[in-house]
């Protein structure tokens, strides 16, 4: 075997291995294609079961509108504040009759359209 | 001819509390109650009558007819009024009682003893033990409880009639007649007074075979929201659109209380809810209590919304997007609700008072020749969509709380009504006002204008609130006891 195969062989190798790793932290944290709205997205530990909710929410703006409202949300106090803040003032979006915090309703939207 | 000082016409919880009240006096009590001992299928066909509107229990099936009255079907439940129960209520329209509840907190220590209903708790009822209440956050509604009426071998509950049988038996002034038919009140010519009733018996084919005469010097009616405003415009041989409707309100302001099933769905993040929810707890006093979400008087008044009790019923699975709905909101608030339980949530609601939800008489007549009832059944819209908003609220103080979310299950007429089931709580026929205009009685029970005929029960209620009447209307009528002792003395 060349030593130029070999170096080949390993770095796959490497890579196969890295990438089963990668997955298999799935299992703690789950990996989701880059979008322009990680930023916002991060927020959601579990984006998969934010984004079914979020199918269900009616008539919801386009994700750049989303993200823009959003990010304007979460920038004072992250998301447990602004859901605090949703909670005290009342601003509850019902999603499939669930009644939810508006912020967390924006944010499943957003999930569901990326 | 029997002539006794008091005919309570109907042998009911609201006339035999009311016999009880008045036992071992001075007057001589004649109790009449149209059934005997026990159900009787050609008695109980007096009842039928026709229905317009919403579908609703027929007329014959929502009530009893023989002695103990519809106690005979009664599932127990006792809660008093709230106070915010008897106040003008700008936003609810015929709103306002003549009297407070101070009217009746005299009256329902002993109403709670009649129901067998144990120590009274209530709203001190957050010191039940088992298992930890679930906590809501800051808001509109709170933590209320029912009692229940005691339960004998597991059979529920104080039956009135077998009851209180040898109390009544026992006392020196009461007569009790069963199979005692009133089947006309008679007004004396100047319209102001009864003269007499006229009283018929069936025999076992279901025909009449005995007519005879009850002149009494005073007359209470005690035989539910239906027969009582039934007889009323029956009663129309010298006031013409019948006794006490000479401003047409008799049989108008018929009320139940709306129990539709599965309003909603609640998920408790911590797991499984105390058993004091689903159903009920014995304390160690005694008191047999369960828990129920109430408004507060302030969300009330702030809302412009009606009462309402909202129970937690039976557990139940969750959807694809109710597990999504509950691990987003759990993650978003930080909580685990890895062990989160669901269940179906019910309610009673208090409808709005309605003018033309109402009884009136038909040309068909029962065997004794009283003509039936037709009950034109309604609820409004805005019943729904103001309790939605109550559960908004239960929904909102959950998340404040992190201890739990809602979801609502019903957001069409169509859906709340596919789902509707009855209090068969009948009330407000013959509904209480100081003014003749707005009421049959006043304030006392006096039917406006005939100063010897009082309504006893939960007819007079001009408001209806969310309790469950039994308790109440009790309460009500052992005041009216009180009242008659005075004015008969």
């Amino acid at each position: 075997m060349k030593r130029r195969d070999f170096i080949a062989g390993v770095v796959a190798a490497g890579a196969a291995v890295a990438a089963g790793l990668y997955r298999f932290t799935d299992l703690f944290v789950k990996h989701y294609p880059p979008t322009p709205y990680d930023d916002v997205l991060s927020v959601l530990v579990d984006r998969q079961e934010a984004a079914r909710l979020g199918a269900r929410v009616n008539a919801a703006p386009a994700p750049g509108a989303l993200a823009t409202k959003l990010r304007a949300i979460l920038k004072p106090a992250g998301l447990a504040g602004a859901v605090g803040a949703d909670i005290a003032a009342g601003r509850l979006t019902e999603v499939d009759g669930w009644v939810v915090p508006e912020s967390v309703a924006l944010l499943s939207a957003l999930a569901a359209k990326v | 001819m029997l002539e006794p000082d008091i005919a309570i016409i109907g042998g009911g919880p609201a006339g035999i509390s009311l016999a009880l009240a008045l036992a071992n006096t001075k007057l001589n009590i004649l109790l009449l109650e149209s059934g005997g001992e026990n159900f009787d299928s050609d008695v109980q066909k007096m009842y039928s009558g026709a229905e317009t509107g919403l579908r609703y229990t027929p007329l014959d099936a929502g009530r009893l007819r023989f002695m103990g009255g519809s106690s005979n079907h009664w599932g127990g439940y006792c809660r008093p009024l709230d106070e915010a129960d008897f106040a003008v209520r700008s936003w609810v329209p015929h709103s306002g009682w003549q009297i407070t509840r101070k009217a009746l907190e005299l009256y329902f220590p002993k109403a709670q003893a009649l129901c067998e209903a144990g120590p009274w708790v209530y709203d001190q009822g957050d010191a039940v033990q088992e298992g930890p209440l679930l906590p809501l956050g800051k808001g509109g509604l709170y933590t209320s409880w029912f009692q229940f009426s005691k339960t004998r071998g597991g059979v529920l509950p104080t039956y009135f009639g077998h009851r209180y049988e040898q109390d009544l038996k026992a006392a020196n002034n009461i007569t009790p007649y069963v199979h005692a038919n009133v089947t006309a009140i008679r007004l004396k010519a100047n319209g102001r007074q009864v003269d007499h009733l006229d009283m018929a018996t069936l025999d076992s084919n279901g025909g009449t075979v005995n007519r005879f005469t009850v002149k009494p010097r005073m007359v209470v009616l005690a035989t539910g929201a239906m027969e009582n405003a039934r007889l009323l415009l029956a009663s129309n041989d010298v006031t013409t659109a019948g006794i006490g409707n000479q401003n047409d309100l008799v049989g108008r302001f018929f009320a139940d209380h709306p129990i539709p099933r599965d309003v909603a769905t609640l998920v408790a993040f911590g797991g499984p809810l105390a058993a004091c929810y689903g159903s009920s707890v014995t304390l160690a006093n005694g008191a047999v209590m369960r828990a129920v979400f109430s408004p507060t008087a302030d969300f009330l008044k702030a809302k412009n919304i009606a009462g309402s009790l909202t129970t937690v019923e039976n557990p139940v699975d969750l959807d694809e997007t109710g597990t999504a709905a509950v691990i987003t909101a759990a993650i978003a608030l930080g909580v685990d609700a890895s062990g989160a339980r669901a269940y179906s949530l019910g309610c009673g609601m208090e409808p709005a008072p309605d003018p033309d939800r109402r009884l009136v008489l038909t040309g068909e007549k029962d065997a004794l020749g009283l003509p039936r009832l037709k009950l034109n059944m309604r609820l409004a819209d805005s019943d729904f969509t103001l309790y939605r908003q109550t559960l908004v609220e239960l929904g909102r103080q959950l998340l404040a709380s992190k201890a739990g979310m809602l979801r609502l299950n019903y957001s069409h007429r169509d859906q709340w009504l596919k789902a509707m089931d009855w209090g068969n709580h009948h009330l407000g026929t013959t509904r209480m006002s100081d003014d003749p205009k707005q009421g049959v009685v006043n304030a006392d029970g006096m039917v406006h204008g005939v100063n010897n005929l009082y309504v006893a029960g939960s007819s007079v209620f001009p408001t209806y609130g969310s309790s469950n009447p039994t308790l109440n209307l009790i309460a009500l009528t052992l005041r009216l006891g009180d009242h008659l002792k005075k004015v008969m003395a």
